[in-house]
């Protein structure tokens, strides 16, 4: 139980005093650290460590605003999930552990003009085992494609567009992704011969863990006018797809983890905690890890493109209809592990800043230049996914989220270990009681879903819902699962 | 000897050898214990690894499991057997056999080895080794 001083300061908004850790020494927290959160989620906040890590993140060279926690805070390497640090472009430093090791692990939602009473039980159980047989998922699932040398480097350096250009997606796809699915200071040539080995047989796969594929219906609009920006409607079925950088993502942290180590040492850098290891983002190991990690992020955004194009064939091959004609366009797709480098507004001054997402999402509102044009009049589709069972969020992002310097949630958050909800439940029992509520679930194995099971999470409503009252992300709409696919 | 803790988002191993390298042995089994979730592992195959042990104990040991995860997830390959000797460089050989769900069993993807928490003590009867895993 962490036990530390946590200022209440406006509505939802809890704060770690800078003075918490003395006002002098390296190890001083340079900025306050502010947990979002409702007084009702307080108590399992400060149930792990999670409060310390954001305390322990204000201490990095270089940091501006406030070390910063959205409500789905949990203990995580270093950082904590849920964790946003933005730091100076010119003095602050790049952590690869405030991005994690699944870089870009994100989510995609596709839109269809089917509405739930054109599928009946039977086609959304025929459409589950269709996209579990044409999308890889699993512990070490392979792709069904397997890339050269030269490929992989493509990839690492495209992102989205190569796999367009493969014809895995329409074109129109590409305006719809955050970044346009591709961050262009990627270079390949910074990335381990390893990471490019294990990343040739893994583009287009789902992979395992909480990563899943549903088939869900829009339960609530709440927001009218966001929705129709986006093309949802109530009782329409949308698919969404949560994957990441698999195991090239997982080398690339590693690899930069390990450069870190020493980047530590040789910059004099006093740190908490050994996972926040960090560089200055100007020396040689900032600008290369940025590059590489970019890598990384494109490898993600071209595997939730090559699913995204099965996910088509796949609803093609059951129903008979094209899918240009079943409207499947991609409504966006965004990140919640990652860095940017972004303009933001810092005590009335414009400046650039290496902002880390690490289980947060970003959330621009209207008028930001990044957000595509057809739905810059009301802000960024920010894209909540719930946990195996449980329903899951389109938002919008607001002007107010420049506060978090354009950040929300990311999900719901783990209460409890792997383990433990592994020895509570029974992969069988859980896939019963999804049924029951009308869900179809077809899983990898019956062990990662009694692991995923629902209740081993926060509720993603109460994270959502507090968000919305800070005003960093407001409701659009809610979807319920239909049917899941997971690894 | 090995056996493993817990943690909310994670998991990891707690393992104990006589000496260093008996401890690395039994880490590197933990680790696979919890890939596969403890289905007994033949050793039908080897692969041989070399680390240059320039820096301390503990990034070793990270370098040791990051290799065997490697691959693992490159040639879909699990251990259930190792000998590992640690001089200027860590030579280890590591014995298993393709995985298979059925023969194995189905645990956990882990992501990666992690400097969190890292241990690597000694007491009386030999080397403890605390380490976690990101899955």
């Amino acid at each position: 139980m962490w036990n530390g001083p946590l200022e209440k300061i406006g509505e939802y908004r809890y704060q770690i005093p800078r003075t918490y850790r003395g006002i002098k020494g390296n190890l001083r927290m340079r900025v306050p650290a502010i947990i979002y959160a409702s007084p009702e989620m307080l108590e399992s906040i400060k149930k792990d460590n999670a409060p310390e890590q954001a305390a322990n993140v204000a201490t990095l060279p270089g940091i501006v605003g406030k070390s910063m926690a959205m409500p789905d805070i949990h203990w995580g390497y270093g950082f904590p999930i849920g964790g946003v640090a933005a730091t100076d472009a010119e003095e602050g430093v790049i952590s690869p552990g405030g991005v994690g090791f699944d870089i870009n692990c994100g989510v995609r939602l596709v839109r269809t003009n089917l509405t739930v009473n054109d599928l009946s039980k039977d086609k959304i159980r025929q459409l589950v085992d269709e996209l579990f047989k044409n999308v890889p998922s699993g512990v070490g699932s392979k792709a069904r494609v397997r890339l050269n040398m030269a490929e992989i480097d493509e990839v690492l350096q495209m992102g989205a567009r190569w796999a367009v250009e493969k014809g895995y997606g329409w074109d129109e796809d590409l305006d719809y992704l955050e970044e346009n699915g591709c961050m262009e200071v990627a270079d390949a040539s910074l990335v381990s011969e390893k990471a490019k080995e294990r990343g040739k047989s893994q583009v287009g796969s789902l992979g395992a863990g909480n990563h899943f594929l549903e088939i869900q219906r829009v339960a609530e609009v709440y927001d009218e006018e966001a929705a129709k920006a986006y093309g949802i409607k109530k009782d329409q079925i949308v698919v969404m797809i949560h994957t990441g950088s698999r195991g090239c993502g997982h080398q690339i942290c590693s690899d930069y983890l390990r450069v870190f180590e020493n980047a530590v040492r040789k910059y004099n850098i006093s740190l908490p905690d050994r996972q926040l290891a960090c560089a200055p983002v100007k020396s040689r190991e900032g600008e290369n890890y940025f590059r590489a990690m970019a890598c990384a992020a494109n490898f993600a955004w071209a595997n939730r493109q090559m699913i995204v194009h099965w996910v088509r064939q796949s609803f093609e091959n059951v129903l008979k209809v094209e899918a240009e004609e079943m409207g499947m366009h991609i409504v966006y797709d965004v990140c919640h592990n990652i860095a940017k480098l972004e303009e933001h507004v810092v005590d009335g001054e414009q400046k650039m800043l290496y902002v880390h997402r690490k289980g947060a999402t970003r959330s621009f509102g209207p008028g930001r230049k990044e957000v595509p044009a057809k739905y810059r009049n009301v802000g960024q589709p920010v894209l909540i996914p719930g946990d195996m069972g449980t329903e899951s969020y389109l938002l919008k992002g607001t002007d107010a989220s420049e506060e978090t310097f354009g950040s929300t949630c990311h999900g719901a958050g783990r209460v409890m270990s792997r383990q433990q909800a592994k020895r509570r439940w029974n992969g069988r029992e859980i896939a019963r009681m999804l049924e029951s509520k009308g869900i179809y679930a077809h899983a990898a194995s019956w062990s990662v879903m009694a692991e995923e099971s629902p209740d081993a999470y926060k509720d993603v409503s109460s994270v959502v819902n507090t968000t919305h009252g800070a005003g960093l992300s407001l409701k659009v709409a809610k979807m319920r699962p239909l049917g899941v696919v997971k690894g | 000897m090995y056996k493993i803790i817990e943690h909310t988002a994670d998991v990891g191993i707690e393992a104990r050898g006589k000496n260093l390298e008996e401890a690395f042995e039994e880490a590197a089994r933990g680790m696979f214990s919890i890939i596969t979730d403890g289905g007994k592992i033949d050793s039908k195959v080897e692969r041989r690894v070399e680390i240059p042990s320039e820096d301390d104990e503990e990034m070793l040991l990270v370098d040791w499991l990051s290799e065997l995860l490697y691959i693992n997830d490159v040639e879909n390959l699990v251990f259930g057997d190792f000998d590992v000797k640690i001089g200027k460089k860590l030579i280890g050989f590591a014995y298993g056999e393709e995985y298979s769900r059925e023969k194995h069993g189905y645990g956990v993807e882990i992501k990666a080895v992690t400097y969190h928490m890292l241990e690597i003590k000694r007491d009386k009867k030999g080397v403890v080794i605390k380490v976690l895993f990101d899955i």
